[in-house]
């Protein structure tokens, strides 16, 4: 009769303890030959040793994908990626897009409609019709 | 608590060091291996980078020398300067890992001092199964590890929740520290496994093998003498003598069955359920071989912090693990032994007791205090819920969140000890 226990797992929370940043590799490709990488490459030239120096946690591979429009492909730790091209902008608009990826959790874009998400119960309590003065009727 | 003087099991670590004197191991064994093991005077290897070093190496590399992965080196020249022979080494040698992007983001990643090298590190992600070699895998930095990270996940659960039964205490323990848990860990942090391991893998990837056997961690505990009874006739062991002899997850010590796991290698190239295992259990090596690492180069406090800050930061909610027979007749011996006055399930407030979707509220009283309510759709069903959370109440009492434990005395200038609640222990059958 002695209490039996069931087995589970612990769940992340990050942040909590330790923060880890979700984004963990970024591939650059440039074209050496098409118009539409010259800010790409002058992306690669000035702001991305700055870049890549600000966020060490970051594994950053540049490699030319010849003929092909610029493109920044991010890994994320739940193994998904995320590649944003990157045609035509200035440097300082491709060091944006950066930032963006760099941000982002990895998980597909949806829809936010409550304000709060949590795993903790709410705070006040949920409303019960057996509790509290019943209901007339 | 004992003190835990793991000082003498990192000396065996500081082999690999050059000039390094050899320490002979009077520590307890780390691991449990299947095959012989190898010499433990070899701080070098015989195929070391340091012979490529050397002048007597001709300009031009002959075909010996080069690193055979299958191409025309002369048509195709690789795209990163291996050391010869690497496919034929069994792990990449240390000089390799200040080369490798993904191992720096993985020590930035997880905020790891500058005091743990990056070879370190690297060691860290070798298993057994990819390289047998002691000096060379993360067997003793998993072993220094499992240590730290089972002694800090156990007393923070013994301070925080003193009234905790056993088998709970177990599976809790399990939660946090368990070999699922390490691996979602690990897998958190973005380490990624090398298909196969080799010399001339990634260091910033994990290695192991599926194919070779590797090593079992081991950990506390005593073989039974009645051992082999229990298997076969599947005698029943009592949690208190699991407390006694077992392993920190209250499982059986059971060293045959263990090598003949370890020996018990797949032989399909696919995954399968087997394989995963096999990957699980790499996976939570490589997170305890991280904290025996750092440990062992940052000290006592920052290996504490990082198990505060990567395990027992998540989520267990122990309400869930409890799964009781008699919840009535246990919380009436509750309330026997602890001179309450017996329990007595009222009704507090029902509704649609004749249609098909009955709700009764029932608490459980003693005297004039409520000591667990439930709703259920019978009075029966009612009342064995109220009971079973009046025993959780109980059981999960708790001082609060930051509760100070036992390792808290080894900081310079603690505050003095104050001692935390020791229960009596949880209601046993009869």
């Amino acid at each position: 009769m002695t209490v039996r226990a069931l087995q589970k797992i612990s769940v992340a929370r990050n942040g909590v303890g330790a923060f880890v940043l979700q984004c963990k590799k970024m591939d650059l490709h440039y074209c050496d030959w098409a118009g539409s990488s010259k800010g790409m490459n002058g992306f690669i030239k000035s702001l991305l040793p700055k870049f890549a120096a600000a966020h060490p946690q970051i594994e950053f591979n540049v490699s030319p994908r010849p003929a092909k429009h610029p493109v920044i492909i991010a890994h994320y730790i739940n193994g998904r990626e995320k590649a944003v091209c990157v045609r035509n902008m200035e440097p300082f608009e491709i060091l944006k897009k950066a930032e963006l990826l760099r941000d982002a959790s990895g998980e597909k874009l949806r829809r936010v409609t409550k304000p709060v998400s949590s795993i903790n119960e709410s705070v006040r309590g949920i409303w019960s019709p057996y509790h509290g003065e019943g209901m007339r009727v | 608590m004992k003190r835990l003087r793991l000082d003498q099991w990192t000396g065996q670590l500081l082999l690999a060091r050059p000039g390094a004197a050899s320490v002979s191991a009077s520590a307890p064994r780390a691991v449990l291996r299947s095959t012989t093991p190898l010499s433990r005077c070899a701080a070098v290897r015989c195929q070391s980078t340091a012979a490529a070093a050397s002048p007597s190496i001709p300009a031009q590399g002959t075909p010996e020398d080069e690193y055979i992965d299958g191409t025309d080196h002369a048509r195709f020249p690789p795209l990163e300067n291996l050391p010869p022979r690497a496919t034929s080494m069994p792990s990449p040698p240390p000089s390799r890992a200040l080369e490798s992007a993904k191992l720096a983001a993985l020590h930035a990643r997880l905020a790891l001092p500058e005091k743990l090298p990056l070879q370190t590190l690297a060691r860290a992600l070798v298993d057994a199964s990819a390289d047998p070699s002691p000096d060379f895998n993360n067997s003793t930095l998993a072993f220094v590890g499992q240590s730290l990270i089972h002694y800090h996940v156990g007393e923070y659960l013994m301070c925080r929740y003193p009234r905790l039964p056993m088998d709970i205490l177990y599976a809790a323990m399990k939660g946090y520290a368990g070999h699922t848990t390490l691996h979602h860990v690990a897998r958190s942090w973005g380490v990624e496994h090398a298909a196969a391991p080799g010399g001339e893998v990634d260091p910033g990837l994990l290695q192991f093998s599926m194919h070779k056997p590797g090593d079992a961690i081991t950990g506390f505990g005593y073989q039974r003498a009645e051992l082999k009874y229990l298997r076969k006739y599947n005698w029943r062991h009592s949690i208190s003598s699991r407390i006694v002899f077992d392993d920190d997850f209250g499982e059986i010590v059971d060293p045959e069955a263990q090598r003949e796991t370890l020996g018990r290698r797949t032989d399909t190239q696919y995954g399968d359920a087997f394989t995963r295992s096999l990957a699980e259990r790499a996976y939570a090596n490589c997170t305890r071989a991280v904290v025996g690492a750092l440990y062992t180069h940052a000290g006592r406090e920052p290996a504490k912090a990082f198990v505060r800050a990567h395990i027992l930061s998540r989520h267990l909610d122990l309400s869930q693990l409890f799964a009781f027979k008699k919840p009535a007749k246990e919380l009436s011996l509750l309330c026997a032994r602890e001179d309450f006055e017996p329990p007595v399930a009222r009704l507090l407030s029902e509704t649609g007791r004749l249609s098909r979707t009955p709700v009764f509220v029932v608490g459980i009283f003693s005297g004039k205090d409520k000591l667990g309510e439930a709703a259920g759709p019978s009075l029966e069903h009612a009342r064995a819920k109220a009971a079973m959370n009046a025993l959780k109440s109980w059981y999960l009492y708790s001082p609060g969140e930051h509760v100070r434990v036992p390792s808290d005395m080894l900081a310079e200038e603690a505050k003095p000890w104050e001692p935390v609640h020791i229960d009596v222990g949880e209601i046993i059958g009869r």
